[in-house]
This record gives structure tokens, C-alpha cells and sequence, in this order.
């Protein structure tokens, strides 16, 4: 009775609903066109996750230094940095894969949320890596976030580009 | 600016209550909630719960402005919608205590209203802002950002100066990013949408494992914000008993008067099967969450027995059950924890009660203790037997006394007793040092303890204790019709054979960095207090490892849950303690009991409990919850411990070593490294220099040399090479034509970078070997392989990826290396580690890599460390090094681990089984012979009977006090190597694998193994969003 076992304290190892809500609209999509009962596969991937989405670098953080950090939590299986989808250059996120899940898990409870390189780090669990997820979203090629911030980020490219121009100008 | 809000607008009632009980904060109680004057103005604190936090001098602020008192009203220092949000926060707030409890019933006890001045009722999750919001000024990319604090500028000042003094003994400040969004992260949108936007902004600075969870829908719908206020809401029963039992003990009111009102509630809702079966499901889950709750959970129950005896006849059932499974699967530590519930409620039962037990646990211990002298599990259930009793001494009275001599008389010959194998676990080598603490095991420290105890009268001072009558003081009408029903103490069964349970069990050192101290800041060696208190704060440590936010505000909160007056003032500065409370040997602070005990378990030999990285972040996050109280404990623990380090176990140095790199790397560096200026002169033999070398190099390792530089005096900039300043691979040394095979080099590194044929490469290595023979060398091998590495470094200098792909297109040649020649193979390591000389973490790692690709071996590695590269012995200095090799040890041991619990699944098949023997024994051995090398070799330098020694002793290039300091080396990493080969032996050796086999053969079902592991999931799918703790 799993029920009876649910913890007294919030557990810091559980998925954020970013990664649940992207099965919620995979599962919605299909819901368009025939109905189906909404697939285990994803909380299984979770389950066995091994990898971790690491979110919040610097542009300069370099491999060594993840590494050096996350192979606390144990051995490190693949180390996948976060490129500019142009100029191929890190844009402040990897992936961390470990060999266990118990692994990945332990990151998320004693890494995620402390700081490397002097910014505070964010863990999430992911389903894996996938070619093509090492590559930024944004318009400009770099995260989405970078795109449109408008506090001063040195760690990570000044303002958000979408604004740069407008505040270089100036 | 997405910053601004605060936690009083948020729409979650959980957060309202709890601002009242963080750390160093007043408790309130509001005896009539409907004017909202009245609750600013008669507050009243039980004269216990007050002392704790009142005249808290390092937090004090001594002038009180009348318009400050209004601030706890303010949704936020830097709320930019301060009358909207004021507003409804405060009828928030009225509604939420109006419907929570009746008014209180004042008794005599109760002092006089107590009007809160500025100085005791700031909260300290707003001080932590204050301060904040005056790092922010420092901040770098504040100069850029608009300034919307509206905090009056004296008043921020005002509350920066004590904080900042505070914590200049560890020059450390809070985390200016930590929590300001936590705080409003329910809805820093309240209009539910727009995740999107929210999860990208988000992710900007922080970590909020639960940021997005959307507000329920009848929360959105009522939002006051959309015109109708909502109406008055009752919370259903489960919900409230839920939240009550959870957060006993950590709000204002008196523990008592709360587990009445529990048992109260409960009897209401008895009936009800839902609330009845869920309401358990907490209550014994609590037990085992949060052990500091135990003897306020074990009050419900206690009390509940006065007002309805079926509350204690569900509740002995329910925790009964599960300590039964725990005792059936080998969970000690639930099992512990499990009985000490039942230990509190030994006024209860009838004749022996818990004696009964702990007497068949003790026939159970001579049992296992006769069979087998090294028996570790009997020691374990005599720690549990000896930290049980108190509780039940403490709960049960002075009946109960004989009953505890009696057992504790035959406890002593078990705890006395001194294994052979605790021979491994001294943390430090007391016959070098003095002020260092001795050897204690546990229990026999427990012993002692406890016989002293006895002698004075079992006093147990520190165990929070209840009244029988406390029913009616608080409801002088509700008599008992009859007295309290008396119960039989449930039987268990203890399972033959006992189950070991599923991790390798050993004796524990007692260990205390403060206990020799003379402030006496925690408890004597002979206290048990010593005892009690570490073994709950270690329990809820390791137990709640999955939240190291809500463990860190336990352990501030740490005085809540032990009888009052165990503690100083929260956050009392040393000179004052000492003043006060010099002579007193009962009262402690709570700071240094708490790092003291982090620190015990990041010390724990053979193993720690969890990763390491566990106690780091926990201290992080410490020093991010009350860094004005933790900071100057955390400063004397690291002097402490440095001060030692000579006389450290290696491994604990080490552990210590990357602890505080780790640590610092939180904390922008900030170090007093010029206290340790004069260290500096010293040898690089010693191991005080050798420390802070191998720190740096740490410290660069998470961020990089330039910004370290900056943080130190200019002392030790020297020991940082001026190269790694500027951002270039090191240089490629083939590229000076005086370096032999230079031509050939380069050609090799231009071959790669073109990614010539085999054919080609093979071309210029012949070259090479060619070369090499004219001039006499034995085996050609080797230089070519250093050209071929290192140009494989040099091409895979930007990063590990890099290389990685390098090493891809050279494989095969090094696969063929290794098979071909040992010193070719061992010439690999020397190569990587020449090229990558200022940057030694980049080697270490790379030879890990080039252990799983199996171009090393673990032999290879060990070899090279011992012999090419330990000259007289000082490479053992070099941290490393150490890492080195403890980390290809670690490798190897981790595989014959996985092995041998393969071994031991339930139903293997039979040739399986003899495939499975035949890798065990093999890998075994290979495991005994790597450590057998590096044991003869530590065993020499130690001696100083090796030859690399010798040789530089007689030339005398090495003189005679590094040569004594090269042995001291020596004798530490031996006990390192000798201790971890002990700890496999007795893991995977032949005699332990039986053993278990044995045991698994005997046992009819499998499910036992499953047990352990319900509580480890995460429930990735799981709806578990509740917590107590925002």
C-alpha cells in the first residue's frame, strides 16, 4: 500500500511538471484523434530516468567543472552541454547522464538547487537524451529564456537578445 | 519585477502558521483573533516556548520604532502593491486563526501579555531578507537593475550590521538568491496561467522542486482578487489532523496542550474509516520521518488513551505492524525509532511493558554474540536497547528504575567488548595527538553514559517530558468517568534467524569535534544527553535525506523538540555562552550540536550513510537558514579540524578537503585564508601545507583560477601558476624542437587532427621506434606511446568530449599498447598526467575514463602511483594522488559488489550461479591483489624501508624530519588501504557471501528485500504534493 508510505516531507527528487506536462501534451495531441488511454511509458522513462536536465549555467561553465561537481553523486555515464544551435558554442544547460537511477536521483536531492560557478544550478529529471535536445530553442539559437530577459546576466549573455540591441544602442 | 512578491499573498493557508515558528522567532498565540488590533497588540508566549527566543542578542536591534511593529503586516519588504496585498493578508490571517482553534484557555501558568518589541518578534526568514536586500547592493548586476525595496534604508542597515558581524568569523554571507521566490512561488501569478512564461523565469535563479504546482481550483475561483471575498471556510477534519500531527511541536503552542487537541479532534472523527486509516498512515509515517516528533507523537497517544482508549489500541496497532516488518526486514533504524514510540508510552502498559522486549532483544543479542564473537548486529540492537531506555525511564517513572539496572547490568559486558574490526574506524590516531577525541565505540560510550545516570537518579533531563493530568488543567469539566485504561504491551516476534538486513552493518565511533573543548558548547563525553540528542538529530538527518531544506530547519529549530533549558539562546555568540553558561554543564548551543553531528556522519567510517555531497549541501543549507548562528560554529569546526589534520584519518582528510572546496564554492569563496599565512612556510610534506595546496587546486577544479586568485591574500597566490590564468590548452611539448621525436610528435598531432589511416600513424611511430633503438632504449614502446597520448591530449585539450572522441580514434592502438607492453601502458598514465602537470583533477579524470575503456588497468594505475611517480614518498602528499588511487580502488571494489549481490538474487538459475562464482572468485582475487600492492607499499614507506626513501635519506636530498613526515604519510594511507580492504572482505569474502546465502536459503518468502525499498521512491507518478514545510 504505496498510499501509507507517502512521506510526511516533500521529496526534492521528484520530476518537475515541466517534464510531465510535455507527456500531458503529447498525450493531449493524440487525444484529437482517437481516444486512448493516457500511456505508462512516461512515468516508466521517469522511473528509470538516468539523466538529468541541468539547467541555469553559465555560458562559461565548462565540462570539467560539471564533472567535477556531479560525479559526487556518482559516476558520470555521458556529459551532453547545451549548444547554440549557430555558433555551436555552450548556452547554459546539459545533460548529465549517470548509470543508475538511484544516482540521478541523489543529484536531484543534493546538487540540485546549490550552486556551480557561483549560480544556483536547477536538476530536473529527464527522459533522456535525444540527438538534436543538445541544441537551443530560442530564436537566435541559444534558450528560450535568453531571448527575452531584460535583467543584466553576465553569466550568460547580457540581456535577453531579443532586447540587446535596443539596450547596446543606448 | 517577477521578484516582488510575497509569501502573504499567496493563497496557501499551510505558509500562514509557519512564519510564527522559524528559526529565532517568537511564538504567538493570539488569545482573541477577531480584532485585528488585538493581534498585534496581546500576544502571549508560554513563559517555555518564550525563552528560547527572547533576548536573542546576536539578532538584536535595539531601537523600536513604533511604525516598524506594523511590518509583520506588510506583504513584503519589497511588495511593490503594499496596500492591496497588506490588506488581504491580514484578513487572511484573522480568518485562519479564527477557524483554526478555540481561543485558548489562559491558565495561571501563563504570564502577563507580552507586548513584542521590534528586537524579539522579527522573524527570521525577514531578517534573512533584510539581508538580502542589502547583499543585493553588492551584487554585481545590481547597478543595472532598479532598486525597489521600499524598506526604509536605516532600517536595512539597522538589521545588516548584527548579521554582518555575526558572521565575519566565517566571512560568509547569505545566499542573496535563495529564497526571496520561494516565498511567493505559489502564485507569483495569481491567475493560474501563463506557466510557460513563469517555468522560463523560474529557471533564471532558482530551484523550486515544486514551483509549478498550479493553485487548486477552488482556491483560484475564491481568490479575493476576482471581487468576492470568500466565504468561510471550514477545513475538513483529515486535512486538519493531518497538519496538526505534522507540525507538532513546531508552532507556538505548548506540545501538550496540541496532542490533546489532536486526540481531541480525532476522537470527533473517529468513526470515520477514511480520516481513522489516513490519520494513521501520517502518524506512523511520522515516526519515521521526523524522529525529533516521537515523544510528542507518542503524547497524542497518551493522552488519547485518557479520552478515548480506542485512539491508543489503533495507534499501537498501526506502529506495531510496521515495527514488526522493520524487525522482520533488518531496518534497524526504523526499528529504533518504531520502539522508542512505544518506549514513551510505557506509563501505559501493564507490568513490564517495553522491559519485556528489550529483554528478549537482549537473550537474542547473547544468542548471536555467542555464535559468532564478530557479531555486528547484536551491537546494533544493543544500541537500540540502550537508546530506548531512557524514554521509558523518562515516560515511565521511577517504577521502572530497577527493571533498567537490572538490564543495563547485563548490557555492560556486550558494549564493553571491542571488536577487532573497530580497529579500522578510529577517525583519529589519538596516540599522536592529544586534544583530538578518543576512540569511543557507541555503545560503550552509551554505557557509561547511562550508568552514571542511573547512579544519580535517572534525571534524563533533555527528554521532553508530560504532564498525566495535562487533560485536566485544560478542560477542568472534562473528568474521567474512570481511570485511564491500561494496556498489554503487544507481542512481537523475533525472527530466527535475525535478519542482518540489507546494508553491511558495523561498529560506530562516537565522534565530536567540540566535546574537548572548554566551553563546553554541547554535552560532556559522560552526559547522555551527548548520546540522546546526536542520535535523534542523526536520525532525522539521514532519514529525510530527500529534503536537506526541511533537515535544515529542524536543526535550527532544534530546541523545540528537547525539554527547556536544554539550550542556549539560538544563535548566542561563544564569549556569551561561555559567560553564562561556562559552569552550567546542562545547558548547550544548539549550533554546535547540530554541526557537530553533520559533521559525525561526514566522518562516519567505514562509510558514510549517504553520498557525501549529502552533508555538504545539508551545511549549505544551514548556513543559508540561520548563517548568523551557523556561520561562527561552522568557523571553529573547520580551525578545529585543521588544526588536527595531522593526526585525521587520510580519508576523513580527504573527505574534509572536499567538503570545504565544495563549500566555499557556495559561498563566493569567502575564506580567512589569512590566518593560515604563516602555514605557508611550512614543508610541502606537512599536512597542513598540503592541505591548503590541495584546496586550491579544488577550488579552481569548480570554477577556475582567476576568480580564486582573486579571493585569496596575496600570499598564496603563488601556489595558483600564473599559466592557468589565461584561458589555453597547456602547451604541446613537442612543439620545442629540443624535446626528443619532436618532428614526430607533431606529425602525430597533425595525423590525428586529420584523422590519417592507421597505416600512416603507424608510418611515424615506426619512425619513432626507430629513433629509440639507435639510442639504446629497451622498449621503443614507450616513447612512442608518450607522442601518441599526448598528442591525443593535446588535440582533446578543450574538453573531456573532446578527448573522449579523440581516445575513439586512437583506441584500438592503445587497447593494442596495453596488450603489448606494461611499461608502454604505464607510460600512458605518465603521459597524461605530464601534459595535464597544473591541472591534476583533469588527469585524475582522465585515467578514470581510460580505466573504463580498459586501455588501463587498475593494476596499471596503482603500479605507476607506487612506482613511477612516488620518488621518496612524496607523492603520497599530493591529494591527488590519493584520489587517484582511491577512486581506481573504488572502481574495482564497486564491480565485485555488483557481483556478489548478483549472487544473491532469489532463483538464480544454476549455471548462472556457477558463472557468476567463477567471476567472483576470479575478480576477488585480482580485488586482494591490488590491495595487497598498495599495502606493501604504504607499509614501506611507513617503515621507511623502501628504496625510493632510502636512496634520498642517505644522499640526503631529503632530510630527516621530512623523511619522519614521509613515513607519517605512509602509516596513514596504509590504514586507509588496510581498512578498505578489511571492509570488502567482509562485504564480498567468501565467508560473507556464504553467510548471506545461508541466510536466503532460510528464508521462506522473498518480499522482505522489497520492503526497503517502498520508501526510496521518488513516486515520480505518484501525487504525493504534500509537505510541511514550504
Amino acid at each position: 500500500m504505496p498510499a501509507s508510505r507517502r512521506n510526511t516531507v516533500e521529496r526534492l527528487d521528484r520530476p518537475s511538471s515541466y517534464a510531465t506536462s510535455k507527456n500531458r501534451r503529447k498525450n493531449n495531441r493524440r487525444d484529437d484523434d482517437q481516444r486512448r488511454e493516457p500511456t505508462p511509458e512516461f512515468d516508466d522513462k521517469l522511473k528509470e530516468a538516468t539523466t538529468l536536465y541541468v539547467g541555469n549555467l553559465s555560458f562559461y561553465t565548462t565540462e570539467e567543472q560539471i564533472h567535477e561537481l556531479f560525479s559526487k553523486c556518482g559516476e558520470i555515464k555521458r556529459l551532453v552541454m547545451g549548444l547554440d544551435r549557430f555558433q555551436k558554442t555552450p548556452c547554459g544547460f546539459c545533460f548529465v547522464e549517470y548509470y543508475t537511477h538511484q544516482d540521478a536521483l541523489d543529484c536531484m536531492k543534493y546538487i540540485g538547487g546549490t550552486k556551480l560557478d557561483e549560480r544556483v544550478i536547477r536538476t530536473d529529471l529527464d527522459e533522456g537524451f535525444a540527438e538534436g535536445r543538445q541544441y537551443g530553442r530560442g530564436k537566435s539559437g541559444g534558450q528560450v529564456r535568453d531571448e527575452y530577459r531584460n535583467e543584466f546576466d553576465p553569466g550568460r549573455g547580457g540581456y535577453g537578445r531579443a532586447y540587446a540591441d535596443e539596450y547596446y544602442d543606448d | 519585477m517577477s521578484r516582488s512578491r510575497s509569501q502573504w499573498d499567496t493563497g496557501e493557508p499551510m505558509e500562514l502558521d509557519l512564519p510564527y515558528r522559524p528559526a529565532c522567532s517568537p511564538n504567538i498565540t493570539s488569545t482573541d483573533s477577531s480584532d485585528t488590533n488585538c493581534i498585534r497588540q496581546n500576544v502571549y508566549i508560554h513563559p517555555e516556548r518564550s525563552a528560547l527566543m527572547q533576548d536573542d542578542s546576536s539578532f538584536s536591534h535595539t531601537e523600536v520604532d513604533p511604525r516598524d511593529l506594523d511590518f509583520r503586516f506588510r506583504p513584503s519588504v519589497e511588495s511593490s502593491n503594499l496596500a492591496l496585498s497588506s490588506s488581504r493578508s491580514r484578513s487572511k490571517y484573522i480568518r485562519r486563526t479564527r477557524h483554526k482553534s478555540p481561543p485558548r484557555r489562559r491558565s495561571d501558568r501563563y504570564e502577563e501579555p507580552r507586548i513584542y518589541t521590534y528586537d524579539s518578534y522579527i522573524p527570521s526568514y525577514r531578517r534573512r531578507r533584510i539581508s538580502d536586500s542589502s547583499d543585493h547592493s553588492r551584487s554585481r548586476r545590481d547597478h543595472l537593475t532598479t532598486n525597489t525595496d521600499p524598506l526604509p534604508s536605516q532600517f536595512a542597515q539597522r538589521a545588516e550590521s548584527p548579521l554582518v558581524v555575526a558572521m565575519a568569523d566565517l566571512d560568509m554571507r547569505a545566499d542573496d538568491r535563495d529564497d526571496r521566490r520561494d516565498r511567493g512561488r505559489y502564485n507569483r501569478d495569481n491567475r493560474g496561467g501563463n506557466n510557460k512564461r513563469r517555468r522560463d523565469d523560474e529557471d533564471d535563479h532558482h530551484y523550486t522542486p515544486r514551483d509549478d504546482r498550479r493553485v487548486s481550483q477552488r482556491r483560484r475561483r475564491d481568490d479575493p482578487r476576482d471581487g468576492h471575498r470568500r466565504g468561510r471556510y471550514e477545513e475538513p477534519p483529515f486535512p486538519k489532523l493531518r497538519r496538526m500531527i505534522i507540525n507538532i511541536a513546531s508552532t507556538a503552542k505548548l506540545p501538550e496542550d496540541e496532542s490533546i487537541e489532536i486526540a481531541r479532534l480525532l476522537r470527533d472523527n473517529f468513526d470515520d474509516d477514511d480520516v481513522r486509516n489516513q490519520f494513521f498512515d501520517v502518524f506512523t509515517q511520522l515516526i519515521i520521518d521526523q524522529p525529533f516528533k516521537i515523544p510528542f507523537v507518542a503524547a497524542v497517544a497518551f493522552y488519547g488513551n485518557q479520552i478515548k482508549a480506542e485512539i491508543t489500541v489503533e495507534a499501537m496497532k498501526r506502529v506495531g505492524a510496521r515495527l514488526q516488518d522493520a524487525l522482520a526486514a533488518g531496518q534497524w533504524r526504523e526499528f529504533k525509532l518504531l520502539l522508542r514510540f512505544f518506549a514513551c508510552l510505557q506509563p501505559i502498559f501493564e507490568e513490564d511493558g517495553i522491559f519485556s522486549l528489550l529483554g528478549q532483544l537482549f537473550d537474542t543479542v547473547v544468542d548471536l554474540q555467542s555464535a559468532n564473537e564478530n557479531d555486528v548486529v547484536g551491537i546494533e540492537l544493543v544500541k537500540t536497547i540502550l537508546l530506548t531506555m531512557p524514554y521509558a525511564i523518562a515516560s515511565g517513572g521511577s517504577r521502572f528504575h530497577e527493571k533498567a539496572n537490572e538490564l543495563l547490568n547485563s548490557t555492560g559486558i556486550v558494549a564493553g567488548n571491542t571488536l577487532s574490526v573497530e580497529g579500522f574506524i578510529h577517525p583519529y590516531d589519538d596516540e599522536l595527538e592529544e586534544t583530538v577525541i578518543n576512540y569511543h565505540s557507541v555503545i560503550g560510550l552509551l554505557q557509561q553514559q547511562l550508568t552514571s545516570e542511573s547512579q544519580s537518579g535517572w534525571k534524563l533531563a533533555c527528554i521532553p517530558k508530560f504532564h498525566v493530568d495535562a487533560l485536566q488543567r485544560t478542560n477542568p469539566e472534562e473528568t474521567l468517568s474512570t481511570a485511564p485504561a491500561t494496556h498489554v504491551f503487544p507481542t512481537f516476534t523475533i525472527p530466527s534467524p535475525v535478519n542482518p538486513g540489507p546494508k553491511p552493518l558495523f561498529p560506530e565511533a562516537y565522534f565530536s569535534l567540540f566535546a574537548n573543548s572548554e566551553s563546553s558548547t554541547v554535552p560532556a563525553l559522560t552526559d547522555i544527553a551527548a548520546s540522546l540528542i546526536r542520535d535523534a538529530i542523526v536520525d532525522t538527518i539521514d532519514q529525510l535525506d530527500f529534503n536537506r531544506e526541511v533537515v535544515a530547519k529542524f536543526l535550527v529549530d532544534l530546541d523545540c523538540y528537547w525539554s527547556h533549558g536544554t539550550f542556549a539562546n539560538r544563535g548566542i555568540a561563544l564569549d556569551k555562552f561561555v559567560q553564562e553558561f561556562g559552569t552550567d554543564k546542562k545547558t548547550y548551543k544548539s549550533e554546535d550540536m547540530a554541526i557537530d553531528a553533520i559533521f559525525s556522519l561526514l566522518f562516519k567510517l567505514p562509510t558514510s550513510e549517504h553520498k557525501l555531497v549529502y552533508y555538504h549541501s545539508l551545511i549549505t543549507q544551514c548556513c543559508k537558514a540561520a548563517p548568523a548562528a551557523i556561520a561562527p560554529s561552522l568557523g571553529r569546526a573547520i580551525r578545529t579540524i585543521y588544526k588536527n589534520l595531522h593526526a585525521m584519518d587520510l580519508e576523513l582528510g580527504h573527505r574534509f578537503l572536499d567538503w570545504f572546496s565544495h563549500h566555499l564554492s557556495n559561498f563566493e569563496f569567502r575564506w580567512r585564508w589569512a590566518e593560515w599565512i604563516d602555514d605557508l612556510k611550512l614543508s610541502k610534506l606537512e599536512p597542513k601545507k598540503a592541505f591548503i595546496i590541495a584546496a586550491l587546486d579544488k577550488e579552481i577544479r569548480l570554477s577556475f583560477a582567476k576568480r580564486v586568485r582573486q579571493t585569496l591574500p596575496e600570499e598564496f597566490s603563488q601556489l595558483i601558476p600564473v599559466r592557468l590564468d589565461e584561458d589555453i590548452s597547456p602547451e604541446f611539448k613537442y612543439e620545442k624542437s629540443e624535446t626528443p621525436y619532436a618532428a614526430e610528435g607533431q606529425m602525430l598531432l597533425q595525423q590525428l587532427r586529420k584523422k590519417a589511416t592507421h597505416e600512416q600513424v603507424q608510418e611515424t611511430i615506426d619512425k619513432i621506434h626507430s629513433q629509440a633503438e639507435e639510442q639504446g632504449i629497451t622498449d621503443v614502446l614507450v616513447p612512442s606511446t608518450d607522442a601518441f597520448v599526448t598528442a591525443i591530449c593535446r588535440l582533446g585539450a578543450k574538453s573531456l568530449s573532446h578527448f573522449l572522441s579523440c581516445v575513439e580514434r586512437g583506441r584500438e592502438r592503445l587497447l593494442n599498447i596495453a596488450q603489448e607492453s606494461e611499461s608502454a601502458r604505464r607510460q600512458i598514465v605518465t603521459s597524461v598526467v605530464e601534459y595535464w602537470k597544473d591541472q591534476p583533477g583533469i588527469a585524475v579524470r582522465i585515467v578514470d575514463l581510460l580505466l573504463n575503456y580498459t586501455i588501463l588497468a587498475p593494476m596499471t594505475v596503482i603500479q605507476w602511483v607506487f612506482g613511477e611517480h612516488m620518488g621518496a614518498g612524496e607523492a603520497l602528499t599530493e591529494s591527488w594522488v590519493f584520489e587517484m588511487v582511491s577512486n581506481t580502488v573504488t572502481k574495482v571494489t564497486n564491480r565485485n559488489r555488483q557481483i556478489a549481490s548478483a549472487r544473491l538474487q532469489k532463483g538464480l538459475p544454476a549455471e548462472q550461479v556457477e558463472m557468476v562464482d567463477a567471476t567472483l572468485t576470479k575478480d576477488r582475487d585480482n580485488a586482494r591483489e591490488l590491495f595487497k600492492y598498495i599495502a606493501d607499499a604504504c607499509q614501506g614507506l611507513s617503515e621507511g624501508a623502501a628504496d625510493g626513501l632510502i636512496e634520498k635519506e642517505t644522499s640526503g636530498a631529503l632530510s630527516a624530519e621530512d623523511g619522519q613526515l614521509i613515513r607519517a604519510w605512509g602509516k596513514r594511507w596504509n590504514m586507509v588501504f588496510i581498512r578498505k580492504s578489511a571492509i570488502e572482505e567482509s562485504v564480498v569474502g567468501e565467508q560473507a557471501v556464504e553467510a548471506k546465502i545461508k541466510f536466503l536459503a532460510a528464508q521462506p518468502e522473498p518480499e522482505i528485500v522489497e520492503l526497503a525499498k517502498v520508501d526510496d521512491t521518488n513516486g515520480a507518478a505518484a501525487e504525493n504534493g504534500d509537505s510541511m514545510v514550504e
